[in-house]
């Protein structure tokens, strides 16, 4: 207690108000409680674009207001002004690094209220790219947890297996992360000649690379002393503050779109969900890393099954949605991301909603950083899967 | 900087009426002398030392991010031309990349960021939003490029830029610090 009332002692006078912090609350002697208020964000070495108002008593976190909205762009209302196939480039922007993640539920959308056929060729196409791209994402981010936790090492082993990844996907659709790969009415073009026997050749050397991971990740005690124990998120909490994704499956639900609603062609393909218990910052590392085993394995199952054939359908140059509406939802690297699609006739969609899961996140954050340590935030932060672009759209 | 502190103005104020009336004049002379020796040759190290060494600040604005960490990556290393990856205060930092779109309400923070760097400073734009706004051009909430915002040396295009693109926009930038004059 003593130390607490020296500290408070130094910023007494609230003359000197410097904005982003301040020191607010006294005691009944009118002493400074010493609960101050941090501005973490936008800018800030250890966050992304977007601002935490973190309200600290000590070194314990007291309340986190989260102040997004950085990024907002605008994507919902500009979809409103062009017609489907105009929409593509644009809404795969807010997660660049899951490209095809993000746009799949827009195409599967687009695709019912258009009632436009799928070959079955690009069904399959389809969920390799998915699952690639979901497999780019977690290594991004892994190497972006890494590196906020201080460990280098770790930015740099995904960072460079990541662009083997990326060959096959600049490959297939001619872009390193915007493919815009996914149409309405199958995939845009076909796979080249070549891309099987290479993207299994890259897949299974990539599976070998995981294993390192946890020998040099994992099971460093560095990175274990800060992620073991740390934003335990319960059961009943990951179920009522809606969480989705790894972060949930990393509290025991077992909830993975692909299985509970099954699109394309993933009721074909043998995958398990990844399920962890603890649900700490540990957890939520950890189930992505088992995931992209999962996934490898799911692309190569897809490339043995695959058939030959049309890759899309042929469109008329406008195609016009039946009036109605229509609500898609995928499994994408960061949990549910679904599509709410309303239709007036017109070539051009009436509404589109974008239900993303990094904004989903933002009250588990914030439930997660109430009581935790101030050290312990990026590791909290970065656990969740959070990406300020998704979010704000 | 070495003009300021050779300059005669500085020099009379302290030693006023203590020496002959001259001996202003003639520190003025050898100063302007010592300068014209020691501009170039002092400038051009000094150049040659900011031109290695650029230090980006930890900023991102949108998505261009991802291939800005890209380019730090092992395949691409920026670092081999001196640009170092950024995690450290703003106030060490001499090197801004506007990683892609600024809306409206990000544009004044990224105002008093610039602001709260040290001289020099440099401006990357990097990507369409930044430059011109790009995809996003009719969006109610986007800044049709940054121009207005903050002043730019060199622009980067592409949606994003390529790591090779980003690159070859430090080079770039690299060449003009080296043929700027040391201020």
């Amino acid at each position: 207690m003593g130390i607490e009332m020296e500290r408070g002692r130094g910023g007494e006078g609230g003359e000197e108000r410097i904005p982003g912090f301040e020191l607010e609350g006294r005691d009944e002697d009118g002493m400074d409680r010493g609960i101050l208020t941090l501005s973490v964000g936008p800018q800030h070495p250890g966050s992304g674009h977007f601002r935490l108002i973190v309200k600290v008593d000590g070194d314990i976190i007291v309340e986190a207001l989260p102040d997004p909205g950085y990024v907002h762009r605008g994507e919902e209302k500009m979809c409103e002004y062009r017609n489907y196939i105009q929409n593509i480039p644009h809404l795969e922007r807010p997660m660049i690094a899951d490209s095809c993640g993000i746009l799949y539920p827009y195409v599967l959308a687009v695709e019912e209220i258009c009632n436009i056929p799928v070959p079955e060729r690009a069904k399959y196409i389809r969920v390799i790219m998915a699952e690639i791209n979901r497999c780019i994402f977690e290594l991004y981010w892994l190497g972006i947890y890494g590196i906020f936790l201080g460990h280098s090492t770790m930015f740099m082993w995904p960072m460079a297996d990541r662009e083997l990844l990326i060959d096959l996907a600049e490959m297939a659709s001619g872009a390193r992360v915007t493919h815009a790969y996914f149409v309405p009415g199958g995939v845009r073009n076909d796979l080249p000649d070549a891309f099987p026997e290479k993207a299994r050749r890259h897949l299974l050397y990539f599976r070998n690379r995981l294993k390192e991971y946890k020998d040099i990740f994992y099971d460093n005690p560095l990175f274990q002393a800060r992620t073991v124990g740390v934003g335990i998120l319960r059961k009943e909490d990951a179920i009522n503050l809606g969480a989705t994704g790894p972060v949930l499956r990393a509290s025991g639900v077992e909830h993975d779109i692909r299985k509970v609603e099954p699109y394309d062609v993933y009721d074909e393909l043998d995958f398990d969900v990844i399920t962890m218990k603890e649900g700490d910052s540990f957890a939520r590392a950890y189930v992505p890393w088992l995931e992209m085993y999962e996934s490898v394995d799911i692309a190569l199952q897809a490339l043995e099954k695959m058939p030959s054939g049309p890759v899309r359908t042929k469109l008329g140059p406008n195609p016009k949605g039946a009036v109605g509406e229509v609500f898609k939802r995928v499994e994408a690297a960061r949990g549910e991301l679904a599509y709410y699609l309303v239709s007036d006739g017109n070539p051009k969609p009436y509404r589109v909603k974008l239900s993303v899961p990094s904004f989903r996140e933002i009250p588990v954050m914030a439930h997660l950083l109430r009581g935790a340590k101030l050290a312990d935030m990026p590791s909290i932060y970065w656990s969740m899967n959070y990406w300020p672009v998704e979010a704000d759209r | 900087m070495l003009r300021e502190l050779l300059s005669p103005k500085t020099e009379s104020k302290r030693v006023d009426g203590e020496r002959p009336a001259n001996f202003n004049v003639l520190v003025g002379k050898l100063s302007e002398v010592l300068v014209r020796a020691v501009d170039k040759p002092l400038g051009y190290a000094i150049n040659w030392g900011r031109l290695w060494s650029l230090w980006p600040v930890h900023l991102e604005t949108a998505c261009c991010s991802l291939e800005f960490g890209a380019a730090s990556g092992p395949r691409y290393d920026v670092e081999r031309f001196g640009i170092i990856e950024a995690f450290g205060s703003l106030r060490q930092c001499d090197l801004m990349v506007v990683q892609g779109t600024v809306t409206r309400k990000m544009a004044p923070r990224v105002r008093m960021i610039y602001d709260q760097m040290p001289e020099p400073k440099y401006v990357i734009a990097m990507g369409a939003c930044a430059i011109t706004g790009g995809l996003y051009f009719d969006s109610y909430n986007v800044l049709p490029g940054i121009d207005g915002v903050i002043p730019v040396d060199v622009y980067v295009p592409g949606c994003p830029p390529r790591p090779e693109t980003l690159i070859q926009g430090c080079i770039l930038l690299q060449e003009k610090i080296k043929r700027t004059r040391f201020r």
